[in-house]
């Protein structure tokens, strides 16, 4: 027989060869110091490769109570004496359409729940939308956060080609309707603006086009409620309830600088119904877990048909008195060279924008 | 001591036989502990379901790192495209890792990244030492193809391994990393 390839050599040391093979290894002398050297040489690699860890403990005891109850359709359940436990995962995604909701962007509301020694991801996601829907907060609310959109919720927002925005947001919680909210690009710069002040009915919205900045100041009607951070809270209420009703959250704790944290993720794992209004494919939410504010929100999905994804991430929050907020604070800044726009408001921002420029544009004809 | 006699003894017993070996593997493979331990996790109650079904039991540990495989691979390319979409947040947060003292884990996966999903996948079931017919089932390449594929990979993470550079911590015969 020839001398042996090195497939057949590697056969050899992993007592796969054939036995003319092996029968020819064990003859040629050659070969033989081919296979020993083969051997050292793996032997090294299996030493790298194969590390010796072991099952850690939590997870072992884990894995053996889930053989013991039979079943991996139970909810993800942390307890005090195993922080790092891993949900079980369930293998569908249901569909938890049900909720309806305007989307552009995210809000954050502190939720007050006190920790538990034992918690599922349904429960920590409960609190949060349980959170989220109440609105006594008092006082005003300071937030600044980093917002990334793409797909529908960009061409909403086209003012950054990245869809990358640094968000401030000023909400009185003692006046309904009464807020600000201001974009900036990455070097600081305003991007836009807007406020509303339902004491006075006053709407004002900044906003930039090619160099040129347009200033909108509107009368806006009684009881106009439906603000962007508004919406914004709604979307992320809805989207939290969706992750809720979901079969198939995982759940992570992270041990992180601020303190431990959930890490919740929802993926897509089936097709997307052909009527759906609102889906989520992929979604994912980071709470504290002190007081199960949410610091990090992503969703992946589609509305109307539309594909769009809206990521937040949490920079800082404050919660102030009415004595605490400095003067201006819902004020929008004016801007040299501003074309003003006077003229009546609606509940809908877009609207109020199209009309007072068509109206403008109207008088101007007349004016020539 | 008596055979098992139920599905979850059974399964209780091939765990405390072959857990170890499948969380080796998915901690070599997997970019995050956590995902090696769902790995496990899922690994085993898919067994308890199999045996439960009144599955065949005459290759356990094959189909063990078969199912293991698979999960592993499903994960990753999970969290490639999470990752895609929003990984700046991740670098805010970054998931918890695996114990590594000594940083060896880390330099391993560093090196069986420079390989091919194949070639890393060949090398981590060989060194839990399957067969190459169990190779074969977990990869779903052909029984044939193994050696060769097995050989190919071998001398490219031995390439890979002498282009990146080791801490002398690792540095030494004991971790074969020479």
């Amino acid at each position: 027989m020839r001398c042996l390839n090195d497939v057949e050599i590697q056969a050899v040391v992993d007592h796969e060869a054939t036995e003319d093979v092996q029968q020819h290894a064990a003859a040629c002398a050659r070969c033989g110091d081919r296979v020993r050297d083969r051997e050292k040489r793996m032997a090294a690699v299996g030493a790298a490769i194969n590390i010796p860890i072991d099952v850690p403990a939590g997870v072992a005891r884990r894995v053996e109570q889930a053989l013991v109850e039979g079943s991996s359709q139970g909810a993800t359940r942390l307890r005090g004496d195993a922080p790092q436990r891993k949900p079980w995962r369930r293998t569908a995604w249901s569909a938890a359409a049900a909720v309806a909701a305007t989307l552009i962007t995210i809000v954050f509301v502190a939720p007050m729940f006190k920790g538990e020694s034992t918690v599922t991801a349904a429960e920590i996601l409960a609190r949060s939308v349980d959170r989220l829907s109440q609105t006594a907060t008092t006082g005003v609310e300071s937030l600044e956060y980093e917002l990334t959109v793409d797909g529908m919720t960009r061409e909403i927002m086209p003012d950054q080609p990245d869809g990358v925005y640094r968000v401030q947001q000023m909400i009185d919680h003692d006046m309904t309707g009464r807020y600000l909210l201001a974009t900036y690009g990455p070097d600081g710069q305003l991007l836009s603006s807007v406020a509303q002040d339902p004491a006075s009915h006053q709407r004002v919205m900044a906003v930039q086009l090619e160099g040129q900045w347009y200033r909108f100041e509107l009368t806006v009607p009684e009881n106009v409620t439906l603000s962007p951070p508004e919406i914004e809270r709604l979307h992320m209420q809805a989207s939290v309830a969706m992750m809720q009703a979901s079969g198939n959250q995982q759940l992570q704790v992270i041990e992180s600088g601020s303190g431990r944290q959930y890490r919740i993720q929802v993926p897509r794992l089936s097709a997307q119904t052909s009527n759906a209004v609102w889906d989520l494919e992929d979604a994912r939410v980071v709470i504290d877990a002190t007081d199960y504010h949410i610091v990090e929100f992503a969703v992946k999905g589609t509305f109307l048909k539309q594909p769009y994804s809206v990521s937040y991430k949490l920079i800082r929050r404050a919660v102030m008195t009415q004595a605490e907020v400095p003067a201006g604070t819902f004020e929008v800044p004016r801007e040299s060279g501003a074309i003003t726009i006077r003229g009546e408001g609606s509940a809908i921002l877009a609207r109020d924008a199209l009309v007072g420029a068509l109206r403008e544009l109207a008088r101007a004809k007349q004016a020539r | 001591m008596e055979a098992p006699t139920t599905p979850s003894e059974s399964a209780r017993e091939l765990f405390r036989e072959h857990g170890s070996a499948v969380y080796r593997f998915a901690a070599v493979l997997m970019r995050h502990h956590q995902d090696a331990e769902d790995v496990l996790q899922e690994t085993f109650l898919k067994l308890l379901h199999h045996l439960a079904g009144g599955g065949r039991t005459d290759n356990m540990r094959g189909w063990l790192f078969t199912v293991a495989a698979h999960a592993a691979r499903d994960r990753q390319r999970r969290r490639a495209r999470w990752i895609t979409w929003t990984f700046k947040h991740d670098s805010a947060v970054p998931p918890a890792r695996l114990p590594d003292e000594d940083g060896r884990l880390t330099i391993i996966r560093h090196a069986l990244l420079r390989l091919t999903e194949r070639d890393r996948l060949l090398l981590v079931l060989w060194a839990q030492q399957l067969t190459y017919r169990e190779i074969a089932s977990a990869t779903g390449i052909r029984l044939s193809s193994v050696g060769p594929l097995l050989a190919r990979a071998m001398a490219r993470w031995e390439q890979a391994c002498a282009a990146i550079e080791v801490p002398k911590a690792v540095k030494s015969e004991r971790h074969g990393l020479l």
